[in-house]
């Protein structure tokens, strides 16, 4: 059976006064993806920080793939992948020049950057310099960067912000392989439909704490509600919209009473989404 | 130690500094206008004496032996005022300027001994001194026969400088070696800042590169260059013909200096034009003592505390001339800890700046 890749007990940061991260635990099991949620200013970037030993723990402790990171820093980082939020390649070289300089960091020798650029959809572009990309080209280099080393832990910092809808499936994509390959997946997003559709959890982090974790499916029955939305038809033809709430006891009911006395021209079902429990909990947005 | 890390991130160092087109193409012209600016310095001292004259009265016989002296090279300008004649020797006008009493023909006639003042530039050679005074008392002894019975006193303008008389363009020398190394500062503190700037060294910094990689890979591309570009020059400038080593040494210590004063820059510079403004800033400061050795005697003691002087001393004392260790050692020494003490500050202020 599977272990934890990740394993945070009681981490904590601050920043002078500011308290940036304040004692958060949580595990995230090998192979699994963990949608890690929350507004600017939440802690996110400082855990990440921490994870991947950037930023030594002012408190509590954080475990990699059964490592400390703050003793094992080295070896830590030699197992894992970071794609940043913000573009940080050598512009002035080649993808295949980026590439291949990480792979030496790395200390991989027999790398072949085309395969891995084959993989992001960059393969005829690799000898260009960065400085040509597009946004999406850069994002989708940054990802392959950040599999160079075929990492056992791989932590992406809003992957597909900003992103053209083709881009942006295309990294979903490589995020599922990788969590096929075995690789456990941190993502740091503020895409709630991503965030749902990737995730096998979900943690959702305010004020540098984390309020809810779990799968996005318990979240959703724990906090959101489920409706039935119809539109009907009057007698006098206009168009009028009715909304059945579900799971309670008086749903069955309400159901048999609008296909019996309505004329019912459109009806779905409404879940609510990660965006809308996360303002239940919080009782504020993921963009502010 | 990651020598492997150590290699590729010095590659890619490199690979930047000389894609980075304004950094490559004055680096590459630089040594080479330094170069051309070298040649066309002259290579020798004027021997010609130019002399300047201030009397309020003229003895028919000096004015006589002046013409002469005239026809055998000798420029002589006559002056209103003593003060003017004190500027010309000040400005490099006069290799002596001579003051004539006024009572002067009197005091022969009534055999006393008139003094006759001449005024040296601080930077004028010793053996130029006493050239002139043998030639002034010369052109009197032939013209009147006899030697004048005066009293010759010599007063020096400014410091001393004790007879360093050098030709201009080896003067240039030390100047154009410590101008290369400097100016390298300017393109390693550019590639760090940009690395911080652009977060490249996060990404490194997720990776097996640890800071000490870092810091030995960025040294060893700063001190490459600088140290590369001032050995290149001092060898077709013929810098190298006295003491190599010594030299060496001195360059490398030197090419240290401006990576370390590299690595200070880019802690203080946030981009491209914060570095420029504090890499000026600090050039124009790192330059001084070289200008010392262009014009002797417009720099005092003070200049000491810039770190640059002791570069700048060593390659002009060893390649002018001819110092060796037992005369430079001390200098080393002092380069030497500027360099440890300044490659720990900035490591310092570099860590908390990546952090």
């Amino acid at each position: 059976m599977a272990g934890d890749a990740i394993i945070a007990e009681e981490l904590s940061y601050w920043y002078g006064d500011l308290i940036a991260v304040n004692g958060i635990s949580f595990k995230v099991g090998e192979g699994k993806i963990l949608g890690f949620l929350g507004p600017n200013g939440a802690g996110k970037t400082t855990t990440v920080k921490m994870l991947t030993g950037q930023l030594k723990p002012k408190g509590g402790k954080a475990t990699l793939l059964g490592m400390d990171v703050a003793e094992n820093v080295e070896a830590v980082q030699g197992d894992i992948g970071v794609c940043f939020e913000t573009t940080n390649l050598y512009e002035k070289m080649s993808a295949v020049e980026n590439l291949k300089l990480f792979a030496r960091l790395f200390g991989i020798t027999d790398f072949n950057p085309d395969i891995l650029l084959g993989k992001v959809d960059l393969a005829g572009r690799g000898k260009d310099r960065v400085e040509t990309y597009s946004k999406g080209m850069k994002q989708r280099l940054m990802v392959a960067r950040s599999m160079i080393n075929s990492p056992r832990v791989l932590f992406l910092d809003e992957p597909t912000a900003g992103l053209d809808p083709a881009s942006s499936e295309a990294i979903r994509n490589i995020i599922l392989e990788e969590r096929e390959r075995g690789a456990t997946v941190f993502l740091t997003t503020h895409d709630m439909l991503e965030a749902d559709k990737l995730s096998d959890q979900v943690a959702f982090m305010n004020q540098g704490q984390i309020v809810a974790l779990d799968t996005p499916l318990n979240l959703k029955q724990k906090y959101g509600k489920r409706a039935l939305k119809a539109q009907v038809s009057t007698a006098s033809g206009e168009l009028v919209d009715r909304e059945i709430i579900l799971d309670t006891p008086e749903t069955p009911q309400a159901v048999q009473q609008l296909f019996s006395q309505e004329n019912v021209v459109t009806i779905h079902s409404e879940e609510a989404t990660l965006e809308d429990i996360f303002i239940n909990i919080t009782g504020r947005g993921l963009i502010e | 130690m990651n020598w492997g890390i150590v290699r590729a991130l010095v590659s890619k160092d490199l690979a930047l500094f000389f894609r980075n087109r304004f950094f490559s193409i004055v680096t590459v012209l630089g040594l080479v206008f330094y170069l051309i600016f070298y040649f066309v310095m002259p290579s020798s001292v004027d021997e010609s004496l130019a002399i300047g004259f201030y009397a309020p009265e003229i003895l028919p016989a000096i004015e006589e032996a002046f013409q002469e002296g005239v026809e055998e090279g000798l420029k002589v300008t006559f002056t209103v005022t003593e003060e003017a004649l004190k500027e010309g020797v000040i400005g490099g006008d006069f290799i002596t300027g001579i003051v004539l009493p006024a009572d002067t023909a009197e005091a022969l006639i009534s055999g006393e001994r008139p003094v006759i003042t001449l005024y040296f530039s601080s930077d004028i050679p010793e053996e130029a001194k006493e050239a002139a005074v043998v030639t002034i008392r010369e052109l009197v002894y032939r013209q009147v026969g006899q030697e004048l019975p005066v009293e010759i006193k010599q007063e020096v303008l400014g410091p001393d400088m004790l007879g360093m008389q050098v030709p201009p363009r080896d003067r240039l020398r030390p100047l154009l070696a410590v101008f290369l190394i400097i100016f390298e500062t300017l393109g390693l503190a550019n590639l760090i800042s940009e690395e911080v700037e652009r977060g490249t060294i996060q990404a490194l910094l997720v990776t097996p590169v640890r800071v000490r990689d870092l810091f030995i890979s960025k040294g060893i591309v700063g001190i490459t260059l600088a140290f590369g570009q001032a050995v290149i020059f001092m060898a077709i400038v013929g810098g190298l013909s006295r003491e190599p080593l010594l030299i060496l040494v001195t360059l490398f210590l030197g090419a240290a200096l401006a990576t370390g004063i590299a690595f200070l820059i880019a802690s203080l510079g946030k981009d491209f034009m914060s570095v420029m403004a504090w890499g000026m800033l600090i050039f124009i400061i790192l330059a001084i003592p070289a200008f010392g050795v262009m014009f002797p005697g417009a720099v005092t003691g003070w200049i000491k505390i810039v770190p640059s002087y002791y570069l700048v001393d060593t390659v002009h004392r060893v390649s002018n001339f001819g110092a060796g260790w037992l005369d430079m050692w001390n200098n080393l020494v002092i380069l030497l800890g500027i360099d440890f003490v300044l490659f720990w500050v900035v490591i310092q202020a570099l860590r908390r700046k990546a952090g």
